[in-house]
């Protein structure tokens, strides 16, 4: 390895291809490195850039040509050398677009400590690792906080930081700024300024004409080749020649520095393209409305009041977090306001009446769904059939259209968004930009009244991005009121009427403690999760004696209780059951009310087994008779023992939960079932998908909910209809789903890849298990309290 | 169901590794696409799980619950391993708040696609998919029988002959509509999530 000629990376005539050589996405290109160096890729959606990355960062293989990375000749004329690149890979770190996929745990620090991990790096050396990755990315002080919850910019750094505790000599980010707001993306690209300051290599695939500012070389790579080299620094001056940026604003480095809003309301004509002036009624007016996650500890929207009118193009601004989305899911009428009145296309969305708000019913939202469209963030999610055509015309049949008049819609909308040509292809064989536009065109097909976009352009490269405001001024022309939501300043100038900005806090606010803090409140209410904030009470309970206990001790002790709990027949064993199950409760600090309330949703189980005790029980002295029913005194204490033994199981399982990390389970369950590993049986990755699979739950929920809001508002329902509709409609969320989940496996496997994870590797433990003293106690504990039960049952 | 050519000997390996391989994760090992992609279904069993809609008005304790389409298709695109995976694991949760009733299900998902899978790894046809589902339903079917047999009278204090009077109005009629619906819903899902996961 000590022969570093051609640099830190080396491509010599390399070929890659998805289609087994009958396109070329990489065809023949030549590269070479040098330590040090940072490195900017660019290039039009589709050109390779991601392909080429995963190249440099030794996660794929090319087709033909010779690799040869930190030193080692990974790929040959003779294949892919399976040694060298688990040696290399060892050296390179890769970040990638989408910031959640790459989080493999619930706890930051763990989450850095992963890499290590696999690179059996010793636990002390673990620990310095850690301090000094979340120091470069500034995160020390999230140490332990979950960074599923983080903003996008923050889950970057973590991201960043999981890489640097691996301590990588070439570092290859892939577009990982694409998917944040300017604030995030000037925190992620001030850290690759310290690090490249610090001498790392940096290779950075970027959609933004500013960041290639930050590079020593830029390389343009366009149809499988690097086209351009032009020298960083200047490039800028150099690329608004080219024709994938011609519709882009020509001022380099300044489209993204947001001006002031108020500039930009200033330069709104004061006679816009709405000819009418005079005052009608408007088509959405939203007055005085409030709207609260459940048990969130602030509104996302307080008293906003908004109007638009027909034919009007509004734009709607505001950091992440102000409730923009909130906002335009309350118009579309996918979520209901606390308080305030919504009205929409003259249809009482929410209305407050007296003390109570009163909300559309079934056949108000079904005529609403006719006159307003939504274009989901990412619409491109929401694909399910088999072809665009398919796709597209779901809506217009579900509006009750015949065959002709829905095959002339959908030619409409797919010639609007420019892409006919695609109507037979299946929707997930397509580029990211082509699935953008056709999901887009399944919305328009509806022809609604008002188009509600969330954030329609992010992502998408300058030529998609040209076809969507192109649709939007089209639509402004043909009368239709369009409410686009966007972080673009620019865009926003040029498409809207006016432009509007969601509340108070400026961009330039970047205290990651304020953003976490206001992130917190919006995305953990939207996933509906119990609160992991650090509070107090949160703390109180973390250092409980039974959160403290060894997962190895907790887990079989808790499951032998809570299935000893079935066997409680009479009130002594009750008794003996109840003040085990207190002394638990008590030793965990967990407050009642947060017990009762895990306990909440079994309440109508409670009630259907009560009854069905009672009905069965027919000894005893009768009670009560209703005809040929009686109810006895014996009906109703078994129903009573078997309800609370129950919700003795369940009180036990919620303190497991609540005292448990997904990593404390996961551990424990990776130790416990290891004996089996001589079984020839995967324990190690089996207990490493568990931990995923929890890590992922959230995600998939959120996503489930807004498929389904998304295929709501396009008229498909479950809950009405013939068989087949409903069928139907059901495949249109479980399809986007399934490919919802595929999308992230795909990135899961990349950042999991990225660091080092190999199956049967000897890894070492950043958490220690250990067995002390209280963990012998306490298994004491629970065996005493089960022999009690069991004894007392032989007892007559 | 006719994307993977018919007369392939381990079909498997083709979604869980992918091409491109740089050779790391050879042959015999879980690549980490596997791992993976193993934990985005087991999560997705595990969500869905959650959802529980009353399908039969003269039992309304027994729940239908999607996650067995997951088992399904698991099996079907990976395996029968995969297919164990997903139904075991995708039911952990339900231990910590219904144990008996978590292990119960455990079985019926294991017993319904392990032997789907097992079928359709040797014939693999739509005809071979019908037949595999077939199979599993009638095991499934029995597993769900006995295990309510032995499990309902923990719930409620029934004897075994109270609950047995129950199969042929309930138990029967229900496990059967609700394998019919996972059938129907994996055969029309299938083939869209095959050409996702051949991408």
């Amino acid at each position: 390895m000590n022969n570093v000629i051609g640099g830190t990376v080396h491509l010599d005539d390399v070929r890659f291809s998805y289609d087994n050589g009958a396109t070329w996405v990489l065809d023949g290109v030549d590269l070479d490195i040098r330590s040090g160096e940072c490195v900017c890729l660019i290039g039009p959606n589709g050109a390779g850039k991601s392909t080429l990355a995963r190249l440099v960062a030794g996660l794929a293989a090319p087709d033909s040509g010779s690799v040869r990375l930190l030193g080692c000749a990974v790929f040959g004329d003779d294949g892919p050398h399976a040694e060298s690149y688990r040696t290399a890979r060892r050296g390179i770190g890769a970040v990638f677009q989408n910031p959640e996929d790459q989080i493999v745990t619930t706890v930051l620090e763990d989450d850095v400590a992963f890499g290590p991990e696999n690179l059996a790096v010793e636990r002390d050396e673990i620990g310095r690792r850690i301090d000094s990755a979340l120091q470069c990315v500034d995160l020390t002080d999230l140490r332990m906080a979950d960074p599923t919850r983080f903003s996008g910019g923050q889950q970057q750094r973590a991201a960043i930081a999981g890489m640097l505790a691996m301590h990588p000599r070439l570092l290859v980010l892939d577009e990982p700024t694409a998917m944040l707001d300017a604030a995030s993306r000037a925190e992620v690209m001030a850290v690759l300024d310290t690090l490249h300051a610090s001498g790392t290599t940096i290779v950075h695939v970027t959609h933004r004409t500013e960041e290639t500012l930050h590079a020593d070389r830029v390389l343009q790579l366009e149809d499988g080749r690097i086209a351009d080299v032009s020298p960083g620094k200047s490039a800028a001056a150099i690329r608004p020649s080219h024709r994938m940026t011609e519709q882009q604003s020509p001022a380099p480095g300044a489209t993204e520095h947001s001006p002031s809003m108020s500039k930009a309301k200033e330069q709104t004509p004061p006679a816009p393209k709405m000819a009418l002036q005079e005052p009608t009624t408007p088509l959405v007016s939203l007055d005085h409305v409030t709207f609260a996650y459940p048990d969130a500890v602030s509104p996302v929207l307080a008293d906003v009041s908004l109007h638009i009118n027909a034919g009007e193009t509004v734009a709607l601004m505001g950091a992440n977090g102000s409730g923009k989305s909130t906002l335009a899911k309350l118009v579309c009428a996918l979520g209901k306001p606390s308080s305030g009145d919504i009205t929409v296309a003259g249809i009482a969305v929410a209305r407050r009446d007296g003390r109570h708000m009163r909300y559309a019913n079934r056949r108000q939202l079904k005529a609403l769904r006719g006159a307003v469209g939504y274009v989901m963030q990412h619409p491109e999610r929401q694909l399910f059939a088999q072809t665009v055509a398919e796709d597209v015309a779901y809506g217009p049949r579900n509006q009750g259209l015949g065959d002709k008049q829905a095959t002339e819609r959908v030619g409409q909308a797919l010639r609007l968004l420019h892409i006919e040509h695609l109507a037979e292809r299946s929707p997930f064989a397509l580029s990211v930009g082509q699935q953008r536009l056709a999901a887009i065109a399944g919305v328009i097909a509806c022809r609604p009244r008002l188009l509600v976009m969330d954030e329609p352009t992010a992502g998408l490269d300058a030529r998609a991005r040209a076809y969507v405001r192109e649709l939007i001024d089209s639509l402004h022309d043909s009368g239709v009121a369009v409410l686009l939501i966007t972080h673009d300043s620019d865009e926003a100038r040029q498409l809207a009427d006016r432009v509007i900005e969601l509340g108070g806090e400026s961009e330039q606010d970047k205290s990651s403690h304020r953003r976490l803090k206001q992130d917190n409140t919006s995305r953990h209410s939207e996933q509906d999760q119990p609160s992991r904030c650090h509070s107090e009470r949160a703390k109180r309970v973390e250092e409980s004696p039974i959160a403290r206990l060894d997962p190895r001790v907790k887990l079989p002790a808790l499951l032998a209780l809570m299935l000893c709990a079935f066997a409680i027949g009479n009130a002594t064993q009750l008794a003996v059951g109840a003040l085990a199950v207190l002394a638990i409760v008590i030793a965990s600090r967990i407050k009642p009310g947060r017990l009762l309330r895990s306990i909440h949703g079994f309440l109508v189980l409670f009630v259907l087994m009560g009854l069905l005790n009672v009905f069965f029980v027919r000894t005893g002295t009768a009670l009560f008779t209703f005809g040929s029913f009686s109810v006895t005194d014996e009906g109703l204490a078994t129903a009573g023992l078997y309800i609370c033994r129950f919700a003795m199981v369940i009180i036990l399982g919620a303190v497991f939960l609540e005292t448990t990390t997904p990593t404390a389970i996961t551990d424990a369950l990776a130790s416990l079932l290891s004996p089996l590993r001589r079984l020839g049986l995967h324990t190690q990755e089996t207990a490493l998908v568990l931990s995923l699979a929890l890590r992922f739950i959230p995600t998939l929920v959120g996503e489930v909910r807004s498929i389904f809001d998304a295929q709501s508002a396009r008229g498909g329902s479950i809950e009405t209809g013939s068989a087949f509709q409903r069928i139907r409609a059901m495949g249109a969320i479980i399809v986007p789903v399934f490919a919802g989940a595929l999308r992230h496996a795909d990135n899961l496997s990349l950042a999991l890849d990225a660091r080092c994870y190999e199956q049967g590797l000897t890894r070492t433990h950043w958490h220690l298990l250990r067995l002390g003293f209280n963990d012998c106690l306490f298994a004491l504990f629970t065996l005493a309290a089960i022999a009690a039960i069991l004894l007392l049952g032989l007892l007559p | 169901m006719s994307v993977s050519s018919d007369n392939q000997p381990r079909p498997t390996r083709n979604h869980a590794n992918g091409s491109h391989s740089t050779g790391v994760a050879d042959s015999g090992r879980w690549s980490t696409r596997r791992i993976a992609i193993y934990a985005l279904f087991v999560a997705l069993a595990m969500v869905l799980s959650f959802i529980e809609l009353p399908i039969f008005p003269a039992a309304p304790w027994l729940k239908y619950d999607p996650s067995g389409i997951v088992c399904l298709i698991a099996g079907f695109a990976f395996g029968p391993s995969a297919a164990g995976i997903v139904s075991v694991l995708g039911f952990l949760p339900h231990v910590f708040t219904n144990p008996w009733g978590a292990l119960m299900s455990m079985a019926v998902a294991v017993a319904l696609s392990v032997p789907a899978a097992l079928i359709y790894r040797r014939m693999r046809t739509r005809a071979g998919a019908a037949w595999g589902m077939a199979v599993g339903m009638v095991l499934a079917l029995i597993i769900a029988i006995v295990g309510n047999l032995l499990i309902t009278p923990i719930y409620a204090h029934m004897s075994t002959a109270q609950v047995a009077a129950m199969i042929l109005p309930v138990l029967l009629p229900f496990n059967l509509l609700k394998f019919a619906i996972h059938a129907v819903v994996t055969f029309l899902i299938y083939k869209p999530i095959t050409t996702l996961l051949d991408r």
